[in-house]
Protein backbone atom coordinates (compact mmCIF):
# COMPACT_ATOMS: atom_id res chain seq x y z
CA UNK A 1 0.00 0.00 0.00
CA UNK A 2 1.02 3.59 -0.45
CA UNK A 3 -0.71 6.67 0.97
CA UNK A 4 0.16 10.34 0.60
CA UNK A 5 -0.57 12.93 3.26
CA UNK A 6 -0.40 16.63 2.56
CA UNK A 7 -0.24 18.73 4.63
CA UNK A 8 1.12 16.63 7.46
CA UNK A 9 0.96 18.98 10.45
CA UNK A 10 -1.35 17.51 13.09
CA UNK A 11 -1.82 14.31 11.09
CA UNK A 12 0.64 12.11 12.98
CA UNK A 13 -2.09 9.88 14.41
CA UNK A 14 -3.81 9.48 11.03
CA UNK A 15 -0.56 8.56 9.30
CA UNK A 16 0.23 5.94 11.96
CA UNK A 17 -3.27 4.44 11.74
CA UNK A 18 -3.11 4.30 7.93
CA UNK A 19 0.09 2.24 8.12
CA UNK A 20 -1.21 0.01 10.90
CA UNK A 21 -4.34 -0.69 8.82
CA UNK A 22 -2.27 -1.97 5.88
CA UNK A 23 -3.01 -5.56 4.84
CA UNK A 24 0.74 -6.18 4.98
CA UNK A 25 0.81 -5.75 8.76
CA UNK A 26 1.12 -8.94 10.80
CA UNK A 27 -1.63 -9.90 13.26
CA UNK A 28 0.68 -10.88 16.11
CA UNK A 29 0.14 -8.42 18.98
CA UNK A 30 3.76 -8.31 20.11
CA UNK A 31 4.99 -7.56 16.61
CA UNK A 32 2.28 -4.97 16.06
CA UNK A 33 3.29 -3.23 19.29
CA UNK A 34 6.88 -2.90 18.09
CA UNK A 35 5.91 -1.89 14.56
CA UNK A 36 3.51 0.77 15.85
CA UNK A 37 6.23 2.21 18.02
CA UNK A 38 8.73 2.34 15.15
CA UNK A 39 6.13 3.86 12.83
CA UNK A 40 5.26 6.51 15.39
CA UNK A 41 8.90 7.42 15.94
CA UNK A 42 9.65 7.56 12.21
CA UNK A 43 6.56 9.65 11.40
CA UNK A 44 7.29 11.98 14.29
CA UNK A 45 10.81 12.37 12.98
CA UNK A 46 9.55 13.51 9.58
CA UNK A 47 7.00 15.87 11.11
CA UNK A 48 9.63 17.36 13.43
CA UNK A 49 12.61 17.66 11.11
CA UNK A 50 11.83 17.37 7.42
CA UNK A 51 9.89 20.59 7.13
CA UNK A 52 11.14 22.28 10.32
CA UNK A 53 7.61 22.35 11.69
CA UNK A 54 6.26 23.76 8.43
CA UNK A 55 4.13 21.83 6.06
CA UNK A 56 4.82 19.43 3.25
CA UNK A 57 3.87 15.94 2.24
CA UNK A 58 4.79 12.48 3.34
CA UNK A 59 4.21 9.32 1.38
CA UNK A 60 4.08 6.21 3.52
CA UNK A 61 3.91 2.65 2.29
CA UNK A 62 4.29 -0.99 3.14
CA UNK A 63 5.22 -4.06 1.16
CA UNK A 64 6.23 -7.65 1.79
CA UNK A 65 9.19 -9.50 0.30
CA UNK A 66 9.46 -13.09 1.42
CA UNK A 67 9.25 -13.08 5.21
CA UNK A 68 10.08 -9.42 5.48
CA UNK A 69 7.86 -6.41 5.96
CA UNK A 70 9.13 -3.11 4.58
CA UNK A 71 7.78 0.23 5.78
CA UNK A 72 8.72 3.27 3.73
CA UNK A 73 8.46 7.00 4.36
CA UNK A 74 9.26 9.65 1.76
CA UNK A 75 9.19 13.43 2.07
CA UNK A 76 10.55 16.36 0.12
CA UNK A 77 11.86 18.28 3.12
CA UNK A 78 15.48 19.31 3.58
CA UNK A 79 17.93 16.40 3.41
CA UNK A 80 18.08 14.83 6.83
CA UNK A 81 19.55 11.44 7.65
CA UNK A 82 18.20 10.39 11.04
CA UNK A 83 20.55 7.39 11.08
CA UNK A 84 23.59 9.69 11.18
CA UNK A 85 22.93 10.59 14.76
CA UNK A 86 25.04 8.89 17.43
CA UNK A 87 23.21 6.39 19.61
CA UNK A 88 22.51 7.63 23.14
CA UNK A 89 24.77 6.40 25.94
CA UNK A 90 22.31 4.20 27.81
CA UNK A 91 24.69 3.61 30.71
CA UNK A 92 24.53 7.20 32.00
CA UNK A 93 22.83 8.12 35.28
CA UNK A 94 19.49 9.94 35.28
CA UNK A 95 21.31 13.20 36.06
CA UNK A 96 23.61 12.85 33.05
CA UNK A 97 21.10 11.50 30.53
CA UNK A 98 19.97 14.17 28.08
CA UNK A 99 16.21 14.51 27.54
CA UNK A 100 15.09 13.10 24.19
CA UNK A 101 16.96 11.56 21.29
CA UNK A 102 15.46 8.11 21.79
CA UNK A 103 13.00 7.80 18.89
CA UNK A 104 15.23 6.67 16.06
CA UNK A 105 17.37 4.69 18.51
CA UNK A 106 14.26 2.66 19.40
CA UNK A 107 13.60 2.02 15.70
CA UNK A 108 17.18 0.83 15.23
CA UNK A 109 16.82 -1.55 18.16
CA UNK A 110 13.39 -2.92 17.28
CA UNK A 111 13.61 -3.22 13.51
CA UNK A 112 15.96 -5.63 11.74
CA UNK A 113 17.29 -2.97 9.39
CA UNK A 114 16.94 0.76 8.78
CA UNK A 115 18.06 2.43 5.56
CA UNK A 116 18.13 6.06 4.44
CA UNK A 117 18.67 7.59 1.02
CA UNK A 118 18.24 11.06 -0.47
CA UNK A 119 17.06 10.61 -4.04
CA UNK A 120 15.29 12.87 -6.53
CA UNK A 121 14.88 15.55 -3.89
CA UNK A 122 13.33 13.14 -1.42
CA UNK A 123 14.28 11.74 1.96
CA UNK A 124 13.58 8.02 1.84
CA UNK A 125 13.55 6.03 5.04
CA UNK A 126 12.99 2.28 4.88
CA UNK A 127 12.47 0.03 7.88
CA UNK A 128 12.64 -3.74 7.55
CA UNK A 129 11.31 -6.39 9.93
CA UNK A 130 11.16 -10.15 9.64
CA UNK A 131 7.55 -11.00 10.42
CA UNK A 132 7.66 -14.76 10.12
CA UNK B 1 -3.68 8.01 28.82
CA UNK B 2 -5.76 8.42 31.95
CA UNK B 3 -3.86 9.55 35.02
CA UNK B 4 -5.30 9.28 38.51
CA UNK B 5 -3.22 10.81 41.29
CA UNK B 6 -4.05 10.17 44.93
CA UNK B 7 -2.19 11.08 48.07
CA UNK B 8 -1.90 8.59 50.96
CA UNK B 9 -0.04 10.18 53.86
CA UNK B 10 3.41 11.01 52.39
CA UNK B 11 3.02 8.70 49.42
CA UNK B 12 1.72 9.79 46.02
CA UNK B 13 0.00 7.02 44.07
CA UNK B 14 -0.36 7.43 40.32
CA UNK B 15 -2.48 5.02 38.31
CA UNK B 16 -1.78 5.03 34.57
CA UNK B 17 -4.32 3.67 32.13
CA UNK B 18 -3.97 3.52 28.37
CA UNK B 19 -1.48 4.57 25.75
CA UNK B 20 1.08 7.32 26.08
CA UNK B 21 2.06 8.58 22.65
CA UNK B 22 2.71 11.63 20.55
CA UNK B 23 -0.97 12.58 20.52
CA UNK B 24 -1.35 12.87 24.29
CA UNK B 25 2.16 13.42 25.67
CA UNK B 26 1.51 17.15 26.17
CA UNK B 27 -1.56 16.44 28.25
CA UNK B 28 0.32 13.82 30.25
CA UNK B 29 3.02 16.40 30.96
CA UNK B 30 0.34 18.72 32.38
CA UNK B 31 -1.19 15.85 34.36
CA UNK B 32 2.09 15.03 36.10
CA UNK B 33 3.14 18.67 36.59
CA UNK B 34 2.02 18.60 40.27
CA UNK B 35 4.50 15.76 40.87
CA UNK B 36 7.35 18.06 39.86
CA UNK B 37 6.67 20.45 42.66
CA UNK B 38 6.87 18.34 45.79
CA UNK B 39 9.26 18.40 48.68
CA UNK B 40 10.89 14.94 49.03
CA UNK B 41 8.47 13.24 46.63
CA UNK B 42 7.56 9.59 47.21
CA UNK B 43 5.85 8.52 44.01
CA UNK B 44 4.52 5.11 43.07
CA UNK B 45 3.21 4.46 39.57
CA UNK B 46 0.80 1.59 39.04
CA UNK B 47 1.41 0.60 35.41
CA UNK B 48 -0.96 -2.40 35.34
CA UNK B 49 -3.08 -0.82 32.61
CA UNK B 50 -0.41 1.19 30.83
CA UNK B 51 -0.55 -0.24 27.32
CA UNK B 52 2.20 1.58 25.48
CA UNK B 53 4.71 4.39 25.57
CA UNK B 54 6.66 6.03 22.79
CA UNK B 55 9.83 8.11 23.20
CA UNK B 56 7.56 11.07 23.94
CA UNK B 57 6.47 9.30 27.12
CA UNK B 58 9.97 8.16 28.01
CA UNK B 59 11.30 11.70 27.96
CA UNK B 60 8.66 12.75 30.50
CA UNK B 61 9.48 9.85 32.85
CA UNK B 62 13.15 10.87 32.63
CA UNK B 63 12.30 14.50 33.40
CA UNK B 64 10.32 13.35 36.41
CA UNK B 65 13.09 11.03 37.64
CA UNK B 66 15.63 13.87 37.36
CA UNK B 67 13.30 16.08 39.36
CA UNK B 68 12.73 13.40 42.01
CA UNK B 69 16.48 12.83 42.38
CA UNK B 70 17.15 16.55 42.69
CA UNK B 71 14.57 16.72 45.49
CA UNK B 72 15.98 13.68 47.30
CA UNK B 73 12.77 11.79 46.75
CA UNK B 74 11.96 8.38 45.43
CA UNK B 75 9.93 7.00 42.59
CA UNK B 76 8.97 3.48 41.60
CA UNK B 77 6.99 2.01 38.74
CA UNK B 78 5.25 -1.28 39.35
CA UNK B 79 3.27 -3.92 37.46
CA UNK B 80 4.61 -2.88 34.08
CA UNK B 81 3.53 -5.07 31.16
CA UNK B 82 6.42 -7.01 29.59
CA UNK B 83 6.18 -5.23 26.21
CA UNK B 84 6.31 -1.82 27.92
CA UNK B 85 9.13 -2.94 30.21
CA UNK B 86 11.12 -3.94 27.14
CA UNK B 87 11.07 -0.33 25.94
CA UNK B 88 12.47 0.79 29.30
CA UNK B 89 15.12 -1.96 29.09
CA UNK B 90 16.25 -1.18 25.54
CA UNK B 91 16.74 2.50 26.33
CA UNK B 92 18.58 1.87 29.60
CA UNK B 93 15.73 3.48 31.55
CA UNK B 94 15.41 0.33 33.68
CA UNK B 95 18.78 1.28 35.19
CA UNK B 96 17.76 4.80 36.17
CA UNK B 97 14.11 4.25 37.12
CA UNK B 98 13.16 1.70 39.77
CA UNK B 99 10.81 -0.79 38.14
CA UNK B 100 9.42 -3.57 40.34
Amino acid sequence: MKVRFEPIAGKTAQIIEALMASDDMPLNDELRFKLRLCIEEAVENVVDYAYEGGNGFVEVGTYIKGNELFITLEDSGKPFNPLDKDDPDITLSAEDRPIGGLGIFLCKQLMDEMAYAYENGRNKLTMKKNIN
Amino acid sequence: MDVIITQEADKTMVVLNGRLDTTNADRFQQDIAPLMNMDKPDIEFDCTDMEYTSSQGLRLFLMLQKNVNARQGKMIMKNMKPQVKEIFDITGFSNIITII
